[in-house]
């Protein structure tokens, strides 16, 4: 099972998007655990995660974040500002998945 | 234009980094998180205490019992709130240092405590609560700082007593702790010290008077106001958080205002300010989020005509009316489109200053002091941020329908050119 993390300010907006995404990964029945949490959270839940995407309003955090995916070993991306407007639980999750497939 | 843009946020960028990222601001924006849920409790029980026409209802005997029953539940948080600040900046800097965090929390705590005056009156035996409320906000902060900073200095250093060999090691572990904190709290004692032969007599009075009375008095004015809502709407313009970017510097100015203006409400005095951190936060940002963009999703239902408005519009009204309007800001779009940077500029500008004269005038109360959480709807925000008051609600309201006015003949024109590009699109 592959374990996708969302981060934003508060979890709030990213949250929208990780029920969007839950769907999407039902209808194609892929086996992922997907969840999200605010900033502060990252630090504790990343373990746990194969990969990591912030919200674009929250990129500054970016390159704090990336030392700390690194030492883990989690994929780090920012998501792609019109898929966040959107919603597009599609779009983001084929990015996450993308970023899983490069890895190996 | 698109050159111009990027160059700004090649300015902004670094900025958000360094605000969001420094570990004096990230502690301190972390230590009001630790207070919030406290305040938060505080908050509903002065909203309780204060029901509307309750006072009416039943006699006034009843009614001074009932709110003094209340009374310690906001006494215990809401009113002394700059202590769980202290504790939770304490604790959050010494977690950053990977040392023990719940020491870093009680040294900060401790050495707030030395310097605070512990006399009122002439009584002794006492901590002045107001000192741990809004008067010590500042000289807490700092004192946090200072007081984590020289716990994890002195950690580090490493001094440890020398055992014998032969005693247990749980032993001498047990003093690995005391060190460090002797050392701290013996110079907030010298820095009390110090500051008894001085005029200020207390540092208390020494931070209240250099540092917190002017900043705070600034913070409080209109134009400050304006500037760090419009440094918000920038921000956002370039799809960055600009309310946890600007809070990181203006929350404990607002947060000390706040609780002033609890402390009237609750001896039943006129309150000293209208702008405080429920001011920025009910009236500006809790109008559907960031730039009142609940404002936006009302005016796509009244004239949105193409499609992608339609969507947009059904997409982001449920979570707009609760104050997360993410989907908006980057779905209409918002960030960087030319198009929409006078609506999302001005409007909010507009609205501060429509609800600063309103309360400057008398004709809403401002803000009693009571923190609302931030997802709480619009109108309901307004009413409860001043106290329950009706006038509160209905201001929220008159300037939705201002910022409604001012974006009207722009997403006007953004709607039409969706249009018509959904026409040409259909006949191709």
């Amino acid at each position: 099972m592959k374990h996708i993390l969302l981060a934003c300010s508060a979890g709030m907006s990213t949250s929208l998007l990780v029920s969007k995404m839950k769907e999407v990964a039902e209808e194609k029945g892929i086996d992922v655990k997907i969840w999200a949490v605010a900033q502060d959270k990252v630090t504790k839940d990343i373990e746990q995660a194969d990969v990591l995407l912030i919200g674009p309003q929250m990129r500054f955090l970016k390159k704090k974040l990336a030392k700390l995916a690194d030492e883990v070993n989690v994929h780090l991306d920012v998501i792609d500002p019109t898929a966040y407007g959107r919603i597009d639980g599609e779009a983001v999750l084929n990015r996450a998945l993308e970023l899983m497939e490069e890895a190996n | 234009m698109n050159k111009f843009m990027e160059m700004l946020e090649n300015v902004l960028l670094p900025i958000a980094d360094k605000l969001n990222n420094n570990r004096y601001l990230t502690a301190l924006r972390d230590g009001f998180m630790v207070a919030l849920p406290l305040i938060i409790f505080g908050s509903i029980f002065v909203v309780i205490a204060n029901l509307p026409f309750l006072d009416r209802v039943i006699s006034e005997d009843a009614f001074a019992a009932y709110q003094s029953a209340l009374g310690p539940a906001s006494a215990a948080t809401l009113s002394i709130m700059g202590m769980f600040v202290i504790i939770g900046i304490g604790y959050k800097l010494t977690e950053h240092y990977e040392n023990e965090a719940i020491y870093g929390g009680v040294v900060a705590l401790t050495a707030f405590l030395i310097l605070t005056p512990q006399v009122l009156e002439g009584l002794t035996g006492v901590i002045p609560t107001v000192s741990l409320g809004a008067q010590g906000m500042f000289l807490g902060i700092f004192t946090a700082f200072i007081a984590a900073e020289l716990y994890n200095f002195f950690v580090r250093t490493d001094w440890t007593i020398k055992m014998p060999a032969g005693v247990p090691q749980a032993v001498s572990r047990s003093f690995s702790a005391l060190i460090p904190i002797t050392l701290t709290l013996s110079v907030f004692l010298i820095i009390r010290i110090i500051f008894s032969y001085t005029g200020f007599d207390t540092v208390q009075n020494f931070i209240y008077t250099i540092i917190q009375q002017p900043l705070t008095q600034l913070g409080s004015g209109l134009p400050a106001t304006i500037v760090a809502v419009l440094l918000i709407q920038v921000f956002w313009f370039f799809g960055l958080h600009g309310q946890i970017i600007v809070n990181s510097v203006f929350d404990p100015i607002w947060y000390t205002l706040n609780e002033q203006n609890l402390s009237a409400f609750q001896a039943g005095t006129e309150l000293p300010n209208i702008v405080t951190k429920q001011f920025i936060d009910s009236f500006i940002v809790g109008m559907g989020g960031s730039g009142m963009t609940l404002a936006v999703i009302i005016l796509i239902f009244i004239i949105g005509r193409s499609r992608q408005m339609k969507e947009l519009g059904k997409l982001g009204a449920p979570a707009g009316i609760f104050n997360v309007n993410e989907p908006i800001i980057f779905g209409l779009p918002i960030i960087m489109n030319p198009l929409i940077i006078i609506p999302w500029l001005l409007a909010p500008v507009v609205v501060t200053i429509i609800t600063y004269f309103a309360m400057a005038t008398g004709l809403v109360p401002p803000p009693a002091g009571v923190i609302v959480p931030w997802t709480t709807p619009v109108v309901l925000n307004g009413f409860l941020a001043t106290g329950n008051a009706w006038q509160g609600g209905l201001l929220q309201a008159v300037n939705l329908v201002v910022v409604m006015m001012i974006w009207w003949p722009f997403l006007k024109i953004m709607d039409k050119s969706y249009y018509e590009k959904e026409k040409a699109a259909k006949k191709s």
